[in-house]
């Protein structure tokens, strides 16, 4: 095989993965039991999450967002149908290589942060390159870039105890986006925060997402969010009410 | 950051159940050592106690002596077997001696008991009790003449004093009775009641005589070691050379069973309380870590949601137990040098409680208890407890890992 062979054939693959939804999932279900009583989570939800979305899951508490995030994810596995996540279908590996899938193609922001507090900003940051194995020159150089376009320049040896509930959240997002994923999934980022952080949170998402080409997949409840929202995912019972691209 | 850096910071998040812990691993230190060095420094003395009464760390005797002793059983030879043994390294001195039984008889009474006879240039008040007792008069000056050190209770039962005559009768080496005259130039007491009022020290060239044995024959070669414990290897080393082949060698163990079975006992109830201590250390270090895990559930759910393996979260745990068994064993380390300096050199008098004269298996001890610490026993006392710590540490681990990220996210 030739090198323009080898061109060839990486510009198709690279074709190919833009053309392909970095999550597909089909007809997924998700039981669970609480008590004596089987609540459907999920029920038969089919969606496309194409690279670049800015996409918000929302829905009142209980219509299924965050065990969707959670399917999509990988934390939780599916009774029914399939869930592909960058054109691996999560049903068909082990604990191992789900903790792989989650560590090298995803990225998680929680609603209260949870930041591990004996580490500074710099540290949790840099927690899944390090799982990764990344080298330390190359470790550093990608987190003090992630810390800067996330704001944090001058804050990285602080511990969470030491910085606002907004500053924490935005080392949250440089943790989820600092391994390049695939797709980052956000649960109710905003819900801890006040009006104004909010704001410049969603500000940030939405930087980095226009930038940087970041897909985002976030839940919430929250009116305002959505409006920032390029599309709108409206879930209800566990089932996907309306899937929506908004206009601008 | 590293799992072990991570490890280290998790252990101090909470800084007073850390050094609690830590302190019960140090006690625990502390204690082993306590119980441990007691028991090396107080078998030492038994041993070396039981020794210098005669048989030494290992015996050379005649075959099938010790089975069934008589005086017509004899070593030949003995000062080329002395010899030979003074020149090995662990060996810190040899002894030519005679035992056997002997009816001891004054102007007025006969009692039966034991006589030891010794060469009074080959002994010293280390390497034997009956010198080392004497309470009145003085060692033999030469191993002949017709001097004897008697037990202070025999010289009682036989109205003996100082400079009075004693008969002694017993079977020589062909079996026949006889019987030599000696005088008191000696009283021994021990402590031990059965030794004072049994046993007499007699010139061995004397005796030699009388039993009709040859200048270079007697009963047996008491063998004293710098170190006892080396009694067994020693004893295998022995039989093994040619120049033993047709004699008997014994260590301590097979010379004195009797002591040697009440040691054993003694260690076996030690091993109990070490082993009871262990496990008390090893609960303290599995609260700690149950509690430090059942606490941090939702974090350890952040951490395997963002990729961390199971497996690096049960290092991580195993490291926290490794740091927290560290600092306790050096805490324990601090904490008890100055203890140990103490009970090696004043230790407690135990003398209020058991008297002075505190005998254990027939063995005259020392009530001051002290401890000694043998090498061995300090590895095997650091290694024990830190084993124990880190085996207390695998259960909170492995839970760790085991609960589903999603599961440990919804923990508050």
């Amino acid at each position: 095989m030739t090198d323009q062979d080898n061109k060839h054939d990486t510009h198709s693959l690279l074709n190919a993965a833009a053309q392909h939804p970095i999550v597909r999932l089909s007809d997924v279900c998700k039981t669970y039991e609480q008590g004596k009583i089987m609540v459907n989570a999920v029920h038969d939800v089919s969606l496309d999450i194409q690279h670049g979305d800015f996409a918000a899951l929302c829905g009142p508490s209980g219509s299924g967002k965050t065990s969707l995030l959670n399917l999509i994810g990988g934390l939780d596995v599916s009774n029914s149908g399939t869930v592909i996540v960058d054109g691996i279908n999560l049903a068909t590996i082990d604990g191992s290589e789900l903790s792989e899938v989650r560590k090298n193609r995803i990225g998680f922001v929680f609603q209260s942060y949870n930041l591990i507090p004996v580490m500074t900003a710099y540290e949790n940051a840099a927690f899944v390159l390090n799982l990764q194995g990344v080298d330390e020159t190359e470790c550093r150089d990608r987190v003090m870039a992630t810390l800067k376009a996330v704001g944090l320049e001058g804050l990285e040896k602080r511990r969470p105890d030491e910085m606002s509930g907004g500053q924490q959240q935005r080392v949250a997002i440089a943790r989820a986006i600092v391994t390049e994923p695939a797709i980052v999934l956000a649960d109710e980022p905003t819900a801890n925060v006040d009006s104004h952080t909010a704001e410049s949170l969603l500000d940030l998402m939405e930087k980095l997402n226009r930038q940087q080409g970041v897909t985002f997949l976030f839940s919430t409840h929250d009116q305002h969010v959505m409006d920032r929202a390029r599309r709108i995912i409206q879930m209800h019972d566990g089932k996907v009410e309306s899937d929506n691209i908004q206009a601008g | 950051m590293n799992l072990n850096k991570l490890a280290w910071r998790n252990l101090w998040r909470r800084k007073r159940r850390t050094m609690i812990t830590g302190f019960s691993v140090a006690f625990g230190v502390m204690l082993a050592v306590t119980f441990t060095g007691a028991g090396d420094y107080f078998y030492t003395r038994m041993i070396d106690a039981g020794a210098s009464m005669g048989m030494g760390h290992v015996t050379i005797e005649a075959v099938d002596y010790h089975r069934a002793p008589s005086l017509k059983k004899r070593l030949h030879h003995v000062e080329t077997l002395r010899e030979k043994a003074l020149q090995l390294p662990q060996v810190a001195d040899v002894m030519t001696r005679i035992t056997g039984q002997a009816m001891f008889a004054s102007a007025s009474k006969s009692v039966g008991g034991m006589f030891i006879a010794v060469d009074p240039a080959q002994e010293n008040s280390e390497n034997n009790l009956f010198i080392r007792s004497i309470i009145e008069g003085s060692m033999l000056s030469a191993p002949e003449g017709r001097n004897i050190i008697v037990g202070s209770k025999l010289a009682k039962k036989l109205h003996l004093r100082m400079g009075k005559k004693v008969v002694y009768t017993t079977t020589d080496v062909h079996g026949e009775i006889v019987s030599a005259i000696a005088r008191v130039s000696g009283i021994f007491e021990t402590g031990i009641s059965e030794v004072d009022g049994a046993m007499a020290m007699l010139p061995i060239h004397s005796v030699q005589k009388v039993l009709g044995y040859q200048i270079d024959e007697a009963t047996l070669l008491g063998i004293i070691l710098k170190d006892q414990r080396f009694s067994k290897s020693m004893r295998d080393k022995l039989a093994a050379m040619p120049l033993y082949s047709g004699v008997e060698v014994l260590s301590w163990q097979q010379s004195q069973p009797e002591l040697a079975g009440m040691i054993a006992v003694d260690k076996s109830s030690n091993y109990i309380s070490q082993l009871l201590i262990g496990l008390l250390v090893a609960a303290g270090i599995l609260n700690t870590m149950l509690m430090s895990v059942l606490e941090r559930t939702r974090e350890f759910g952040v951490m395997m949601a963002v990729g961390m393996a199971p497996s690096a979260l049960f290092r991580l745990i195993m490291l926290e137990s490794f740091w927290l068994a560290v600092i306790g064993l050096i805490a324990g380390i601090i904490i008890t040098i100055p203890w140990y300096i103490y009970m090696a050199n004043i230790g407690i008098d135990l003398s209020g409680a058991y008297g002075d004269d505190f005998n254990f298996a027939g063995v005259l001890l020392d009530p001051v208890m002290k401890i000694r610490l043998f090498q061995e026993s300090i590895f095997a006392i650091l290694f024990g407890l830190f084993t124990l710590a880190l085996a207390a540490g695998a259960y909170p681990a492995w839970r760790a890992g085991r609960i589903p990220p999603v599961e440990s996210l919804k923990t508050i």
